[in-house]
């Protein structure tokens, strides 16, 4: 008997288990109350909340071509002319290049800042010897995603995410880099971009405070 | 741990500066918070991203630039909650009062990762339910059980399994109204 509220409710958590889609139905009081009760479960589940880093891309894609002026298309002339004299190939390549620009355009560059929170307090988060020099540990408080990392003896603490769409990063202590996972995005344990392939280059990783005490490494953070 | 904000720091930005010179910087700063207040709401990423893509394609259409950035943080949530009080309209035809405590209560604010805290609430309202219940939707959402092992693990059928499932969500909820 599908029209049975279990049932109902059911197949919605049935989509939700699934991380699809669930279908629309026309939910009474209680069932609404059952539906909203079982979202809330299904986005506590961890790391469930990040989201697919092509839809981040994607959107940015969408209001780049909608926000911002595109440039004036080549003349017929000046096409036919490129293509008369540099080729059909080289024309292709040329064009692609300015729609990359245009609609895959990487964020504009920018220094890296610190990141205070307002209400931010210090936490310990390691203790010092659980990260030892060239190593990097992700750490979350909850609402930061924070790399801890001990750069030839020094300790600094930077966020977490890319600058370019806001993929979480991953260290690769072994190659002493943070690579986003993203778009080849590779930033030193110092924070600094060191590597990237998209048409201009993002921020710096922004530094997070920390310090050590009594052994224990400190963030200030939220 | 200090547990006082230090004085005479600024308000909380990753950006320099107080506001939002361009839409991108106002994107690339809101979208993880934007994305994961949708899902943490709606619990799938299909229904996330739609709403996550309309609040923000209409907040960014609307604002002129430089924007401080309270204002544009303030104007996101609230524009979120509109558009999520219409999903649940729209949708699964939600009572009135529900989708007008949506749309009017005090935006919440746009955070960054917010999973840690979402999943201790998540915890706290499971360990506040009545054995059964618990068991139920422990099996569902932590261990991933399907309605046919939940029935076999706790020794009822399936039919009854699907109710004392439906049961245990309608209790997660009042638990839920309590903790908030």
């Amino acid at each position: 008997m599908r029209w049975r509220p279990e049932n109902r409710v059911g197949r919605y958590l049935d989509a939700l288990l699934k991380r699809r889609r669930p279908a629309r139905f026309k939910a009474t009081d209680e069932e609404w109350e059952a539906i909203a009760a079982a979202s809330e479960l299904a986005s506590s589940r961890p790391g469930a909340d990040l989201p697919d880093p092509a839809f981040v891309e994607r959107l940015a894609r969408r209001l780049r071509a909608e926000l911002e002026p595109r440039p004036a298309r080549p003349s017929l002339l000046n096409r036919r002319a490129l293509l008369q004299t540099a080729g059909a190939s080289a024309a292709a390549a040329v064009a692609g290049a300015v729609l990359d620009h245009v609609v895959v355009g990487g964020m504009v560059a920018q220094q890296a800042a610190t990141l205070i929170p307002s209400q931010g307090s210090w936490r310990p988060v390691a203790a010092l010897s659980q990260v030892p020099a060239g190593q990097v540990l992700p750490v979350s408080t909850g609402s930061m995603q924070v790399l801890v990392v001990n750069d030839g003896g020094r300790i600094r603490a930077l966020s977490g995410v890319c600058t370019h769409l806001g993929c979480t990063l991953q260290p690769s202590a072994a190659a002493g880099r943070i690579d986003c996972p993203c778009h080849r995005t590779a930033f030193s344990l110092s924070g600094k971009v060191l590597d990237y392939q998209l048409p201009r280059s993002p921020g710096d990783l922004p530094e997070v405070e920390s310090r050590v005490r009594d052994g224990q490494i400190e963030i200030f953070a939220v | 741990m200090d547990d006082v904000a230090r004085p005479g720091r600024p308000a909380l930005e990753v950006v320099e500066g107080n506001s939002y010179s361009d839409w991108e910087s106002v994107y690339r700063d809101n979208v993880l918070g934007l994305y994961q207040l949708m899902f943490r709401r709606v619990g799938n990423a299909p229904d996330a991203e739609d709403l996550a893509e309309e609040a923000m394609i209409h907040t960014l259409h609307t604002l002129r630039f430089p924007a401080p950035v309270h204002e544009v943080r303030s104007y996101l949530a609230k524009t979120a909650r509109t558009v999520l009080a219409d999903h649940w309209r729209k949708h699964y035809a939600a009572p009135r009062t529900v989708s007008d405590d949506e749309s009017q209560a005090p935006p919440e604010r746009i955070e960054y990762a917010p999973s840690a805290a979402s999943a201790s609430r998540a915890l706290r309202i499971l360990e506040l339910l009545p054995d059964r219940f618990r068991q139920v939707l422990e099996l569902r959402f932590l261990r991933g059980y399907s309605v046919g092992e939940v029935a076999a693990e706790m020794n009822v059928s399936r039919a009854n399994a699907r109710v004392l499932q439906y049961r245990a969500l309608r209790k997660a909820a009042e638990v839920g109204l309590e903790l908030t």
